[in-house]
């Protein structure tokens, strides 16, 4: 009985370590599940360690030793497989051979065996995908009991004198079984505690960064404003918890949300030298209270004490800055350090994909604006020389043309919205066609074929005309014969199909001229309705361009 | 009275140009022509001293005309065009004037005036023009572009100029003179022109005669002043 006392005192000097090890840097590789070598390494050095120092804290019995040393292999076995359970056995088996003794192969011998015991429950758990039950004590108690059965077979079976052995086992057997499967199952117990903690601040943090992630990128499409710098600064401070939160323009306070906002005042200028540092340099600067402090410039009872002033920027311009601050009494956690500079990445990123987002609908509108306005000097100016010479002749046809014209021109001003109907086009585009019929003569013939039904249909402002116009002045104004112009809508299959054809066939496709008006009709398009509408183009050189547009039937617009 | 020819491809702007050309009291019309072939004709024909010449026309172009235009027959050119960008053109080709439409008469008496001044110091206009890349050809009432590179040869007679190539000949109004001016085509002969490019072989008889087998398999004659020019430049 006193034996089993002493064991377990010395298992206790075995827990102390097992406490300290599961606390230090070393025990982290072990809460991921794949090992590397040079963990391994590190595994084989501590039990090894914690085996001999299970021989050194055993006690003399019948010249042998009572002792707690299977308690490292066994472990090691478990945690790390048969190959490292089997090292750390023979090593500390070696270490006990060397001390001499009537027992001194056997108990050799049988610690290599336990450390290869480990090693088996270890491939077990993992053929049998339970790996999770590494750290599970009653796996580690179970098995260090089986081994310690082992380990006085093999000293009954090994050590002479027989009478000897069997004198010996008979004392120490049950306080060595006992002190070592407990000891075994408290150490795994402790760093299965560790490792769930691990797990549950890793969860934690996650959580929470997704859910700042998900509550901020969505209203950040317009960038950052007065309004969205509050709200943002909010949703910051409820997730981290922090003391305060500002969030700051290049010159300003935006927002200051918590402890110190009496006079922390939104509009303010920036005083506080951190932050003009971490503008100008563009880097995180980070004053953790202890090692710096932030010291208010404003109030000298100001509670806040460090704070974390990550730059927020758009490419390499710094367009402000996302402070965190904790009070006196509170620790800057790491935790809401590596969540504050996260989150402002993800925003600096989400300002730079929406600024890339507005610039390409602005470059869009240009394009569309310089394609409107890049047509009508020269239409103008033909369409005036044509008219001045019927004036001579036939005023009142000359007046129907200066009707057409300003039809035309009023069409091309009034265009602010995004949708018109085919009918409203089409009369665009019969001013348009009515002045260049004048002026080519017999040399333009229009041909229209429209379902009525389709009158309605709404399709983007400004899609017939460039592609007519592309017709008009890129192919039959080039021909020495009669040119015909075709337009046609048509529907088919659940859509309706626009068609522009002409007779010229001068579409070329590497040609700018004619193919940015397509283009732009075609993002229009595509932007409106989805990826399955637009415009094609087929093209049989010098015989015809035919141009088809796809857009879908009333009420599907997106 | 300065003699006339309007060429543009718009009705109205051919009207447009004679009536105001009329109302100056200074032109006789000799032609209104709706496209530079017509155009190279009317002049052969008519000889005129003033050519009002549309820039934006179908298949060639006011510049490309100017340029297939033979030097003993170039009229005072003046461009007429809507296009500003052409206005500035013009200039560098070295017109002696030109006109925007819808034109307007004040500028116009500024143009007459110009024009009756250089009629009347004689000279003979000289124009910088661009090479010509594709030659004309008239193909019953088609016009035919033919690619200088997919020329055989080049002949004259009493009848007119034609263009070899190898899917056979066409006629054209364009000179000998002007193609061998404005193409890479190299005079063999006094009424022949020939494609470096395309000749297979030179054939040499006695007393300095020789004749070129083109890669089409067609022969033509090359005479004794050019057969030395024609020797340096196909490198034998």
């Amino acid at each position: 009985m006193e034996l089993l006392f002493r064991l377990i005192q010395a298992m206790s000097v075995f827990l102390v370590i097992a406490y300290l090890y599961c606390k230090s840097p070393w025990f982290r590789p072990l809460t991921t599940h794949s090992l590397r070598t040079r963990d391994r390494i590190y595994l084989y050095f501590f039990f090894s360690a914690v085996s001999i120092l299970g021989t050194y804290l055993g006690i003399a019995i019948q010249d042998a030793i009572a002792n707690t040393r299977a308690i490292g292999p066994v472990l090691a076995g478990i945690i790390g497989g048969p190959l490292l359970g089997t090292a750390v056995g023979l090593t500390g088996g070696l270490h006990r051979y060397s001390l001499g003794g009537f027992t001194a192969f056997s108990c050799g011998l049988s610690t290599t065996v336990e450390g290869m015991i480990g090693g088996l429950v270890h491939l077990y758990l993992k053929r049998t995908n339970k790996t999770d039950l590494v750290f599970d004590p009653k796996v580690a108690f179970t098995t260090t009991f089986f081994a310690e059965m082992i380990q006085m077979a093999i000293i009954l079976i090994v050590s002479r004198p027989y009478l000897d052995a069997l004198a010996l086992v008979k004392v120490i057997a049950i306080p060595m079984i006992l002190s070592s499967s407990l000891g075994t199952a408290l150490f795994v117990s402790i760093g299965r505690d560790q490792k769930n903690m691990y797990e549950r601040v890793a969860a934690i943090s996650s959580a929470k960064a997704f859910k700042i992630a998900e509550r901020t990128l969505n209203f950040l499409g317009s960038g950052i404003n007065q309004k969205t710098a509050v709200d943002l600064a909010k949703i910051i401070h409820e997730e981290t918890g922090v003391g305060a939160v500002a969030i700051t323009d290049r010159d300003k306070v935006m927002a200051f949300i918590g402890h110190g906002s009496d006079h922390h005042t939104p509009g303010s200028s920036i005083v506080s030298s951190l932050t003009k540092a971490a503008i100008a340099e563009n880097k995180v600067i980070f004053a953790d209270g202890e090692r710096e402090r932030y010291i208010c410039p404003l109030s000298a009872t100001c509670p806040l004490n460090s704070v974390l002033v990550v730059p927020l920027h758009i490419d390499n311009d710094v367009i402000g800055t996302i402070k965190l601050y904790e009070p006196r009494n509170k620790q800057f956690l790491n935790m809401n350090k590596m969540l504050g500079e996260g989150i402002t990445n993800l925003l600096s990123n989400q300002l730079l994909l929406s600024r890339y987002e507005r610039q390409k609908n602005l470059l869009v509108q240009t394009e569309l604006k310089l394609l409107q306005a890049q047509v009508n000097p020269h239409f103008l100016f033909n369409s005036l020389n044509t008219i001045i010479s019927i004036t001579r002749n036939n005023a009142m046809r000359a007046r129907e043309l200066l009707i057409h014209l300003s039809n035309f021109f009023r069409k091309n001003l009034k265009r602010g919205n995004d949708l018109s109907t085919l009918e409203e086009e089409l009369d665009q585009v019969n001013s348009y066609l009515q002045i260049e019929k004048a002026r080519f003569d017999d040399r333009l013939v229009i041909q229209m074929d429209i379902d009525p039904a389709l009158l309605k249909l709404k399709i983007p402002t400004f899609t017939l005309q460039p592609l007519i116009e592309n017709a008009i002045k890129h192919g039959i104004s080039n021909m020495l014969g009669q040119g015909i112009a075709k337009i046609s809508a048509y529907r088919n299959d659940g859509h309706a199909l626009i068609e522009i054809e002409d007779n010229a066939g001068a579409f070329r496709e590497a040609d700018a001229g004619d193919g940015l008006g397509i283009k732009i009709v075609d993002k229009r398009i595509k932007a409106l309705f989805g990826k399955d509408f637009g415009t094609a183009v087929y093209s049989v050189p010098d015989e015809l361009t035919r141009v088809t547009i796809k857009i879908p039937l009333e009420g599907h617009v997106q | 009275m300065m003699r006339a020819l309007i060429v543009d491809d718009e009705i109205h702007s051919r009207d447009e140009l004679e009536a105001l050309l009329l109302e100056t009291g200074e032109f006789t019309i000799l032609g209104k022509c709706s496209n530079a072939l017509e155009a190279l004709q009317a002049m052969k024909r008519e000889r005129p001293d003033a050519l009002f010449l549309d820039v934006q026309m179908p298949v060639i172009n006011g510049f490309e005309l100017l340029g297939m235009i033979d030097e003993s027959l170039m009229p005072n050119v003046v461009f007429v065009t809507a296009y500003d960008e052409y206005a500035l053109k013009a200039f560098e080709e070295n017109t002696l004037d030109y006109l925007l439409k819808p034109v307007e008469k004040g500028r116009l008496a500024k143009t007459v005036r110009k024009l009756r001044r250089a009629l009347n110091a004689g000279e003979k206009p000289v124009y910088s023009s661009q090479d010509i890349k594709k030659i004309p050809c008239v193909l019953s009432s088609r016009i035919k572009l033919i690619s200088t590179a997919e020329v055989d040869y080049v002949r004259s007679n009493e009848a007119g100029v034609y263009v070899v190539c190898p899917t056979g000949e066409y006629f054209t109004d364009l000179t000998l003179k002007v193609l061998e001016n404005k193409t890479n085509l190299v005079r063999c002969h006094k009424q022949y022109l020939v494609n470096i490019d395309r000749i297979d072989e030179i054939i040499l008889h006695e007393n300095m005669l020789a004749e070129i087998k083109t890669k089409s398999g067609r022969t033509i004659p090359v005479s004794r002043r050019h057969l030395k020019e024609l020797r340096g430049k196909w490198n034998f």
